[in-house]
């Protein structure tokens, strides 16, 4: 190792090579997956969110959300996602095309959120402006999401109904602010119910062929 | 002074110098090869570790990696099995559309609107030829028509198919599944038609103005 | 000084002492902060109404805060006097363009600083290991480059033309983590890659901090502090550049390792578990190496023993629980933290500790000011950090089991884990003021108002023996 431009190239080739595998090696395969059109169906999926949602995932990124909870349903049969009732089948890349932030998530803390939008019992969002105001035993509540204020008029149709201690003082109305209506906007679009041909399972028999050397 | 201990916390003392630390290992790389064929133990031993982890690994490698396939995402998956696009089901695909277009004229119930839209439940000509049916829906229909003993005249069938003139465009498939559909709902029970054969009639008759009810009983 | 100090305090260290001094302080400093960081962080892990209504403090936040401070304010800091020094010791001649290295720390810091404010008032991103917010980046980017400069210069310009391990490691990490970092940031900044392509260039670049940046900065201090004061020849060297180019080979492509059963081509994920098994071929070399390590006297190559057992504790950990049938229980839960802790704590921080301990005295001509402070802080980083690891790992393993049974809801899984979280807790808090010692103990003992305070004179080392191994 004394000639010092061979070990130079030598480092610079390591870090490329691995570069180049694996993330350019990726978005050649990936980086123009397109949507999937049914004909069934007459649409493309995944299908684009609207645009409240797309800064409530800017909220969820800021606030790091991803810190608890994952975006990633992983296949039946690997884990038990599915018993959860966190999704039918495994998230696969195209899911994520339209996100402009993915947030996959590393730690489960609380559930997975990939279908939290799809999920049953249905939620609403008053249901998950609640639970982001209130917490719950494991999630802390998000009170700055949040203003109380005087009523003027009418009661908003936004406000929160709280009865007992949560409820505002008499004349006052809790009411979401942006970000918590952009977050919840966010929630309520995930939903990646539709199955797509490479998300199906793979046939008993397939597997038997990639059995263990 | 006293000696201080070479391990004092407070300053380790070295143990040798920088130049001869260089100098030792550069020695210890240039060592001559092993003339009396002492093998050492320890760089053979080595040696069939490494074999075995490369070993291992490219066998984990070769059965794991789903053909480097972009669409594999279970690692015992194979890049064919992930491949086949969803199967199109003619009677969902022909719902679908019959109800996004159909319905307006021939009603949701099939049964059309009494003088002006002829029914397709129970329809001779629905449950009849394939090949006017789909002439009927490809190029449209104009003039006089007589559906389970009623005339009908006001309205005309538009234009449907990949043709000339077409409002419409609807692909071989599509126009397969809704013929399939209205030959199987309300109580139809006719043979589905295949996109197979609109194409083949489509490239039969090529571009042309709508068909009349004398044309069309003249076909099979 | 006598004549024997002089030869051993040589014209190369009081040369960078002043440019050291603030790296290691500025590196101490953020050990502390990010410590405190992540106390908090595990407090409100087992008690979430803590700090709730501070929207600066979310427990993601927080996670994002500590881990920024630890790897770009200790790690970096830290890593690159480490590196400095030894560069310039073993290229045999004083340090050039220091002043180059001083601007660099500051700007360098000054971002990190940014970084972190940005972090908690909601400017950052949740990608692991680039919390960073983008407008600081490209300036840490520019500031990294003018810091590692004399480092490289001292690698060309070596009086010496043979090389040695320790400086493989040293200029392999200073020249990487630009090109690194600069890649990332095209990727996941400037022009963001599309989709799932995110989390994979996000775990290149994660794996690679680890393996191409701290790892290396780690092994550089190792290799050379363990014969530099055993006075004995690393055996089987001959293996050395092995494990050194096996390490930077294969290390950048483990990025997929925390992907497993996640929505990217299998192949992705086999590719990081297949390179973390051959990886375990560079820990086998480095163990052969660097076995005289264990059980020396001395409290330098106490602290480097103890890095080196995490190390290879954690490069074995990494090979089984990047397995899939491993990864299935542990990912997703406290164990992947014990894992990260394993290495950045355990392994780096503790190597770099004991660098500290033996570069001080020569930059500054000064010891040590005082024995049970070090005793002290040996005691509270190696027990804090054992006890962290294993609790965590217990809540990991709990947390994993409890996850893979449906039955089991979320907040029986918090009351499981609490006992555990709370252990952790307790050790990070030990972490912290064992730090906190040492922070101040460094402080004062390279302060010149000290000087002279202790009288140990510098011994002239003995030349190493060629045929010791």
């Amino acid at each position: 190792m004394r000639n010092g431009l061979i070990f130079f190239v030598g480092l610079f080739a390591a870090l490329l090579a691995s570069w180049a595998g694996v993330v350019l090696g990726s978005n050649a395969q990936l980086g123009r997956l397109a949507p999937y059109y049914d004909e069934n169906e007459g649409k493309a999926f995944p299908e684009r969110a609207p645009g409240l949602a797309a800064r409530g995932q800017l909220v969820y990124d800021d606030l790091g959300c991803a810190a608890c909870h994952t975006q990633q349903v992983r296949r039946p049969g690997f884990g038990n996602d599915k018993a959860r009732g966190w999704g039918d089948r495994q998230n696969v890349a195209r899911d994520y095309i339209h996100q402009t932030r993915v947030q996959l998530g590393a730690s489960r803390l609380g559930p997975d959120l990939a279908n939290v939008g799809a999920r049953k019992p249905p939620y609403d969002a008053e249901d998950f402006l609640k639970l982001l105001y209130t917490g719950n035993g494991g999630m802390p509540a998000y009170r700055f999401l949040f203003e109380t204020r005087a009523v003027v008029g009418q009661v908003s149709a936004k406000a929160l109904h709280f009865t007992g201690a949560l409820a505002p003082a008499a004349g006052r109305e809790l009411l979401p602010t942006r970000r918590a209506e952009a977050l919840v906007a966010y929630l309520l679009s995930l939903n990646n119910a539709y199955e797509y041909p490479e998300a199906r399972p793979v046939e008993p028999a397939a597997a038997q062929e990639g059995t263990k050397p | 002074m006293s000696a201080p201990s070479p391990h004092d916390p407070r300053l380790e003392q070295a143990g040798a110098t920088d130049e001869s630390l260089l100098a030792a290992h550069e020695q210890a790389l240039g060592k001559k090869p092993d003339d009396k064929a002492h093998y050492k133990l320890l760089p053979l031993a080595l040696l069939f570790i490494f074999s075995g982890i490369i070993f291992y690994a490219g066998t984990y490698l070769n059965h794991y990696s789903g053909g480097y396939s972009a669409a594999v995402f279970d690692e015992n998956g194979h890049p064919a099995a992930g491949a086949a696009p969803a199967k199109i089901d003619p009677l969902v695909l022909g719902k679908k559309n019959y109800e996004l277009v159909c319905t307006t004229c021939h009603q949701a119930t099939g049964l059309g609107v009494p003088g002006v839209y002829p029914p397709l439940a129970g329809s001779e000509w629905v449950n009849g030829s394939e090949e006017r049916m789909i002439r009927i829906v490809v190029y449209g229909l104009k003039g006089p028509l007589h559906v389970k003993g009623a005339n009908f005249g006001a309205a005309a069938m538009p234009v449907f198919g990949k043709v000339a003139g077409s409002g419409y465009n609807w692909n071989d498939e599509k126009i397969a599944a809704v013929l399939s559909y209205v030959r199987q709902e309300w109580g139809n029970k006719s043979a589905p038609i295949t996109a197979d054969k609109v194409a083949a009639i489509r490239a039969k008759e090529g571009d042309r103005k709508e068909w009349a009810q004398d044309e069309l009983l003249k076909l099979p | 000084m006598n004549t024997a100090s002089q030869a051993e305090v040589s014209e190369i260290d009081p040369s960078a002492r002043c440019t050291l001094t603030l790296l290691i302080a500025t590196a101490l400093f953020w050990l502390v902060v990010s410590g405190v960081l992540a106390l908090l962080n595990f407090i409100q892990a087992f008690t979430p109404t803590f700090l709730a209504d501070c929207p600066l403090f979310t427990y993601g936040r927080l996670r994002a805060l500590q881990e920024t401070a630890f790897l770009y304010g200790w790690a970096a800091n830290a890593g690159v006097a480490v590196a400095l020094w030894l560069l310039a010791r073993l290229g045999g001649a004083p340090q050039r363009s220091l002043n180059w290295t001083r601007a660099g720390t500051v700007f360098w810091n000054v971002g990190v600083l940014a970084g972190l404010i940005g972090i908690a008032c909601g400017e950052g991103s949740s990608a692991a290991g680039l919390h960073l917010p983008g407008y600081i980046q490209p300036l840490l980017l520019v500031a990294f480059g003018a810091m590692a400069v004399p480092g490289v210069l001292a690698w060309t310009g070596r009086s010496r033309p043979v090389t040695f391990a320790a400086q493989w490691y040293a200029v392999a990490a200073l020249f990487l983590f630009p090109w690194l970092f600069s890649a990332a940031q095209v990727t996941l900044l400037c022009a963001p890659v599309r989709g799932v392509l995110q989390a994979i260039a996000g775990g290149w670049f994660v794996q690679g901090l680890w393996t191409l940046w701290l790892a290396p900065l780690a092994l550089a201090a190792a290799y050379y502090l363990l014969p530099k004061i055993t006075g004995r020849v690393i055996p089987n060297y001959d293996f050395a550049s092995f494990g050194f180019w096996t390490l930077l080979v294969v290390g950048g492509w483990t990025g997929g390792r925390h992907l497993v059963g996640g929505p990217v081509p299998a192949w992705v994920v086999t590719v990081a578990i297949v390179s973390c098994t051959l990886l375990l071929i560079h820990y086998l070399v480095v163990a052969i190496n660097l076995r005289g390590a264990f059980g020396q006297p001395g409290v330098v190559l106490k602290f480097v023993g103890f890095g080196l057992a995490a190390y290879l504790l954690g490069g074995l950990a990494d090979a089984v629980t990047a397995m899939r049938s491993v990864a299935v229980l542990t990912q997703f839960t406290w164990f992947a933290q014990a894992q990260s802790q394993l290495a950045l704590g355990g392994a780096f921080s503790m190597i770099v500790f004991g660098a500290i301990y033996f570069l001080t005295p020569r930059i500054t001509g000064q010891a040590w000011l005082s024995t049970p402070l070090i005793r002290a802080h040996y005691a509270a980083a190696g027990l804090g950090t054992v006890v962290l690891i294993g609790s965590l790992a217990a809540a990991g393993w709990v947390q994993g089991h409890d996850l893979a049974n449906a039955s089991v809801s979320f907040a029986d899984i918090a009351v499981h884990t609490r006992p555990w979280l709370q252990t952790a807790a307790a050790a990070q808090a030990l972490l912290v003021v064992g730090n906190a010692l040492f922070a101040l103990h460094f402080l004062r003992s390279v302060c010149p108002c000290n000087a002279g305070a202790t009288t140990l004179p510098f011994r002239q080392p003995p030349t190493m023996e060629a045929s010791a191994s």
